[in-house]
């Protein structure tokens, strides 16, 4: 049994199909439903109903099964909450976080920043270079920047990643 | 909460395990009838138990029987899940704002432990 209550899951499901996808999922009816039987249950718009089983899909937590009417010809999709292999899911999740912050880690480590006083922009050495060291927005000085915190705490964040697999 | 729950509870939050002469201290019972619970634990597969010296005396080292479950925790970066989930766009983790949200706030979250410490 999933609990939708765990921040990680709800944080996981609210970042694949935002706040009414989470909305419609905590309220999805008992067994196998039509969309529009969630959206009428749920109190969710028929399209983000829509939207959020697509999604869902696609990451494999809802099942869904066609039936035919034998004297209309329709189809009739019928949808099934199936959050079972969420697991799997967020192990697929950590990989690819790890991926992408050994990119990122090494790209702070690898160059210079410079940075305006005035928050506009960040700039890479060559890129402040070229702007003769002027914030190309607001024409402050800019200054050097000192990435030294966020490479610990990515490289920190990226050890504990890597251990909790 | 039953004393055998709760001693499982007991063990499951120690995963390198816990001396059983520890366990009756820590659930404030004595150790005849903590032997007794470990048993029944044992008898039901829920530990398992492994001889141990500590502090000079022989005693047990019981652990879960139940295998570790991989936390996720750390996909969580303050309240926000890693923004790579679900993401659609041409993939650039140098320059990600998103990715780099999720990085401002581990510092935030390390400022915020830090306080809570001195705390």
């Amino acid at each position: 049994m999933v609990d939708l209550n765990d921040p990680v899951i709800r944080g996981y499901l609210k970042q694949l199909v935002g706040d009414e996808g989470l909305k419609m999922i905590e309220n999805m009816p008992e067994g196998e439903v039509t969309d529009e039987k969630i959206a009428e249950e749920t109190g969710v718009l028929l399209n983000i109903v829509r939207r959020t089983l697509f999604i869902l899909n696609e990451y494999k937590l809802v099942v869904c099964r066609r039936e035919r009417d034998t004297s209309s010809g329709w189809l009739t999709y019928l949808w099934r909450l199936d959050l079972s292999g969420i697991e799997n899911r967020l192990e697929k999740e950590r990989k690819k976080l790890i991926q992408n912050l050994e990119q990122r880690l090494e790209f702070e480590e690898g160059n210079v920043f410079f940075e305006c006083p005035e928050g506009c922009l960040r700039l890479l050495f060559s890129e402040a270079t070229n702007y003769h060291f002027l914030c190309p927005l607001c024409g402050e000085d800019l200054v050097a920047q000192d990435n030294s915190k966020t490479i610990e705490n990515i490289r920190s964040r990226l050890n504990k990643l890597k251990k909790c697999g | 909460m039953e004393p055998e729950e709760l001693a499982l509870k007991v063990i499951k939050e120690h995963p390198e395990g816990i001396y059983q002469n520890q366990l009756w201290k820590e659930m404030n019972i004595d150790s005849r009838k903590c032997s007794r619970i470990v048993s029944k634990l044992l008898k039901k597969g829920l530990i398992i138990r492994e001889s141990a010296t500590s502090k000079g005396s022989r005693t047990y080292l019981l652990k879960s029987a139940e295998e570790p479950k991989p936390s996720y925790e750390m996909l969580l970066s303050g309240s926000m899940f890693s923004p790579c989930a679900g993401c659609r766009l041409a993939c650039e983790p140098e320059f990600c704002e998103y990715l780099t949200e999720w990085i401002v706030k581990l510092d935030e979250e390390d400022e915020t432990s830090q306080s809570e410490a001195q705390c």
